[in-house]
């Protein structure tokens, strides 16, 4: 392993973990705002992961070792899951970091532990959560993999690192192509992330809850840790959209200031991307769970018939 | 000396099965436990021997009875059958370990012993076929192995659940042998020998290759639970005692696997429309499969319609080896196959091991069914943590056994842009879409099934009471656990070892990687976060403390599954509804159902067994047991044979 990647893993890491709060409140912001309220300072998740830190922790009664592996279990899953995505600097991979299969998979990882952990307390509410979870990511799943390996055959790799340096060394838009897999993107952004219209991140009424209905049991640390690898997965997704789309800005050399200027254009890019899922969340209605499958296979075979075009072109 | 090995294995095997039976007529435990070290050692020599043969790359051939000439039984161990040996000896001696707990337990006084004895010549049996070096021997012993799993099957034979298994069972082993057979007989015919060698003509040229491979292909496929032809597997497994379905489930499915790869490999030129035939069985059982899995709650059943997935997805990956080899794509072939392979020895070990726990499970709570079980976590936390394992195996998580031989396959897909004729690229495509639903859905099942027998509250008296199960109930599944471990971590290096050279991710450093990062967030909120911990109750909508009632249930957790995909359940929701006032106000009551339909039970199964039952009804009309009767046929038909030599002349 060389020097150049483990300082990338501290590096990548370390961003990830402090800008993501950002973009869970901006998005936030951006709703209150649609809806004419001021909405919560832009710091506020950082406010809450501090306050929960401090909070002690409580299990239910009924709680097994599930509730105590699962959250950290969860985070590991999620920071490994970062260390693919590069977001400021892309250097070169090394050991097969940056499979996109591995990518997804590790957030499957995550999934899995979240879903045991809302049924392990035994209420309703975490069941009814963890069941919807695995649904959802079950169907939305097929059309996942099928943008990946879009995106595997539009870049000729597997790997996201080499996908990333090659979307910039190309300077423009390597093809149209790309401009339709975005949109895919963002419905997978939309339905990873538990937003509107396939879950509401803002309640607990039993008829919205997804996500936050597998959380509903956790206090603390605990919470805490939920709260953030949320919050980094959302980062990721992000990335990976704008880091292959509009790619402008990542630095490709090792340098202060190139890494520093990556960092403020992908600031920006992240504001961005979080006030249009801001609005876009605002302009939707939540949709009935079972209408959702017809939301994902519209996605399906608006990817399916990218590739088909791409394969026939 | 390898030889001397390889006896040495055949005596421990046939003395496991000797003894027993010899003493069948007193209920001692020396006798089942002497028998199942046997088996156990054997095994275990077993595994040692394929290593013996695996790695320095050397064949082994043992010619061991001529009955008659041209028909031998011979033996012949290549790396192909020394992989699949190495297979049947790990979860044998696991099993072994296993079973000389969980007998003891069991009801039966002395037919334990012919459990014990059927389990060793059972094992010999799939250890002799994955041996056997001419297709005489092949269907020799593929027929004791289909006798002698009948045999263990049928072990509750009082039990009515047990002899509709049977039946079922019986007929759908006796039906595989029998297309083996005409395949045999097709390649005897074709090359005038039972050797397993090339055949020179290709199947272009003759029309009876493509019939033996037909023949060959639906036998296996009958033998490895194939969707259409699953109805056994789902029956016999949660009939049979634990151990025998963990062998049947994760070595016996694997027997036929071996009978397709090595007919494929050494026997057939294959053509690319075997390749689409296998590829499209294999991802339609692969997806059925885990669909059923999902809504079944007989916790055997569950992990029985999963092995159907499971041999769906390694049949996925032989049909891509040959798709990809008739198009002349080495490296992706070669991929393909070591998926099909890796995921054969994947798939018997994590299998076994769900088999085996989920075998503790039922022994300490007395029940099969899902929905009585709960907190089981809380009393058995050492058979949690392994079927824990085996959990994340099968659902393909990352960095387990169960994810690598899955990326291969993925891997495999994703380069198959490559191939040039567009409509198998859009064919591939779907496969690769489908592939996906089948392993997310198998992480979902098992989230259920995990959940539902370990998590939250009791929700019956016996899982309340259940309590740890004994140490060699614990050794043996977690021998395979560690395995199912180290196949996963280190499965970059096995495949370097092994010398093939493929674009994998390295596993190791993911799993190092995963181990720091959970160490670090552990480390910050240690120096971090309060330290305060309590146990109360959380919140529950207001009620002051839950009950096990209130709890998300099997039933519950899949209920979103089968709404979206009720066209494949064929569910069927009526209700009705009475009123206690003119109105239709006041609701008074009524029922409400929702029943699945058993497609293929009642659509395919149920049909052909009419008509199998209409036609003897007609052949037993001839049969009237009257001499005179029987005279006058064999009168017709020696009038019959002279017309008929008449004629020819």
């Amino acid at each position: 392993m060389s020097a150049d990647f483990v300082l990338y893993c501290i590096l990548n890491t370390a961003v990830v973990v402090l800008i993501s709060p950002l973009f869970v409140s901006l998005v936030k912001k951006v709703k209150a705002w649609t809806q004419g309220r001021q909405g919560p300072s832009v710091f506020q998740t950082y406010y809450t992961l501090a306050k929960l830190l401090r909070k002690e922790t409580i299990y239910s009664p009924h709680a097994s070792w599930v509730s105590r592996v699962a959250p950290v279990a969860c985070m590991a899953a999620i920071l490994t899951a970062s260390l693919f995505v590069p977001l400021v600097w892309v250097t070169e991979p090394y050991g097969g970091i940056g499979n996109i299969i591995l990518f997804l998979y590790l957030l499957v990882v995550a999934r899995f532990f979240m879903a045991l952990l809302g049924l392990d307390a035994g209420s309703a509410f975490g069941g009814m959560g963890s069941s919807r979870e695995m649904s959802v990511s079950a169907v939305i799943e097929p059309t996942t993999i099928v943008v990946f390996a879009a995106l595997a055959f539009v870049f000729k790799t597997l790997n996201i690192f080499d996908m990333m340096a090659a979307a910039v060394s190309a300077g423009t838009l390597k093809t149209p192509i790309l401009i339709l897999l975005a949109i895919s993107l963002f419905i997978i952004l939309i339905v990873e992330t538990s937003r509107i219209p396939v879950d509401n991140p803002e309640t607990h009424l039993e008829l919205t809850m997804i996500h936050e209905g597998m959380i509903l049991e956790q206090s603390g640390k605990n919470l805490a840790l939920m709260e953030l690898s949320a919050a980094i997965k959302q980062t990721l997704l992000m990335a990976l959209l704008i880091n292959l789309i509009v790619p402008w800005g990542i630095a490709t050399t090792l340098s202060a200031a190139a890494i520093l200027a990556a960092l403020v254009i992908f600031l920006v890019k992240g504001c961005v991307l979080s006030l249009v899922i801001g609005t876009f969340e605002s302009s939707m209605a939540k949709m009935r769970f079972f209408r959702l499958p017809g939301l994902f296979m519209m996605a399906f075979f608006f990817s399916t018939l990218i590739v088909i075009i791409e394969v026939f072109a | 000396m390898i030889e001397l090995l390889f006896f040495l294995i055949l005596a421990l095997f046939t003395l496991g099965t000797v003894v027993p039976l010899a003493g069948a007529k007193g209920d001692r435990r020396s006798i089942r436990v002497f028998s199942l070290a046997c088996t156990g050692a054997a095994s275990a020599l077993l595994a040692a021997f394929a290593l013996l043969v695996i790695i320095p790359g050397t064949t082994f051939a043992l010619p061991l009875w001529q009955p008659f000439p041209g028909i031998s039984l011979d033996l012949y161990v290549d790396r192909l059958g020394a992989f699949f040996l190495l297979l049947i000896g790990t979860v044998a001696a696991c099993t072994a370990v296993y079973s000389s707990g969980y007998t003891e337990h069991m009801e039966g006084g002395n037919r334990r012993n012919i459990l014990c004895g059927g389990t060793a010549l059972f094992v010999l049996a799939m250890t002799l076929v994955v041996a056997s070096h001419n297709t005489f021997s092949f269907l020799f012993f593929w027929e004791l192995m289909a006798a002698v799993s009948f045999i263990l099957v049928m072990y509750e034979y009082r039990d009515p659940g047990t002899t509709k298994a049977g039946i079922y069972y019986f007929v759908m082993t006796q039906l595989s042998t029998l297309f083996v057979m005409l395949g045999v007989i097709a390649l005897f015919v074709l090359t005038g020998s039972f050797a397993m060698a090339p055949l020179a003509i290709t199947p272009a040229s003759a029309p009876l290759a493509t019939a033996a491979f037909l023949a060959l292909f639906f036998g296996f496929a009958i033998k490895a639970g194939i969707i259409p032809f699953h109805k056994w597997l789902f029956f016999a497994h949660p009939a049979s005692p634990s151990p025998v379905s963990a062998l049947m489930s994760g070595v016996m499915l694997k027997v036929a696997v071996y009978g397709l790869l090595r007919f494929i490999l050494d026997v057939f030129s294959p053509d690319l429309w075997w390749g689409v035939l296998i590829l499209v069985f294999g991802i339609a059982s692969a997806v059925l499969g885990v669909i059923y899995a999902f809504k079944d709650h007989d916790i055997k059943g569950l992990l029985a319609y999963s092995s159907i997935e499971n041999v769906g997805i390694i049949f996925t990956g032989i049909g891509l080896f040959v798709i990809f080899s008739c198009e002349g794509l080495t490296l992706l072939a070669t991929i393909s196959l070591l998926a099909a392979l890796f995921h054969s020895l994947n798939h018997a070990l994590f299998k076994s091991l769900l088999f085996l726990t989920a075998g503790s499970v039922v022994h300490a709570t007395g029940t099969r069914d899902i929905e009585k079980m709960g907190g089981l976590a809380k009393n058995m936390p050492y058979t949690s943590v392994l079927f824990f394992t085996g959990a994340i195996a099968i659902a393909a998580l990352p960095p387990l056994n169960g994810f690598a031989s899955e990326l291969l396959l993925y891997i495999a897909f994703f380069h198959s842009v490559t191939v040039v004729d567009p409509l198998l690229k859009v064919l591939l495509f779907i496969c690769l879409a489908l592939f996906a639903l089948t392993s997310a859905l198998s992480a979902a099942c098992f989230v259920k099934a995990f959940s539902s027998v370990f998590l939250a509250q009791p929700r019956s008296d016996a899982a309340t009471g259940a309590h740890e199960v004994s140490r060699s109930m614990l050794a043996g599944p977690a021998v395979l656990a560690a395995a199912c471990v180290l196949l996963g971590v280190f499965a970059c290096q096995i495949f370097i070892a092994a010398g093939y050279v493929i674009p994998f991710p390295d596993l190791l450093l993911v799993s190092i990687l995963l181990l720091f990062m959970a160490g670090l967030t552990y480390l910050v909120l240690y120096f971090t976060a309060s330290r305060e911990a309590r146990i109360s109750e959380t919140w529950g909508c207001g009620t002051k403390s839950q009950s096990a009632i209130t709890e998300y249930t099997g039933h519950g957790f899949s209920e979103p599954i089968v709404t979206i995909f009720a066209s494949v359940y064929r569910t069927k929701k009526s209700s009705t509804k009475t009123y206690s006032d003119k109105y239709n106000c006041l609701f008074g009551g009524g029922t409400a159902e929702i029943r699945l339909v058993a497609f293929f039970e009642e659509y395919i199964y149920r049909p052909i067994g009419t008509a199998a039952m209409k036609g003897a009804t007609i052949v037993a009309r001839m049969q009237n047991g009257c001499l005179d009767t029987y005279l006058l046929y064999v009168f017709i038909a020696v009038i019959g044979v002279i017309v008929f030599l008449g004629v020819m002349a």
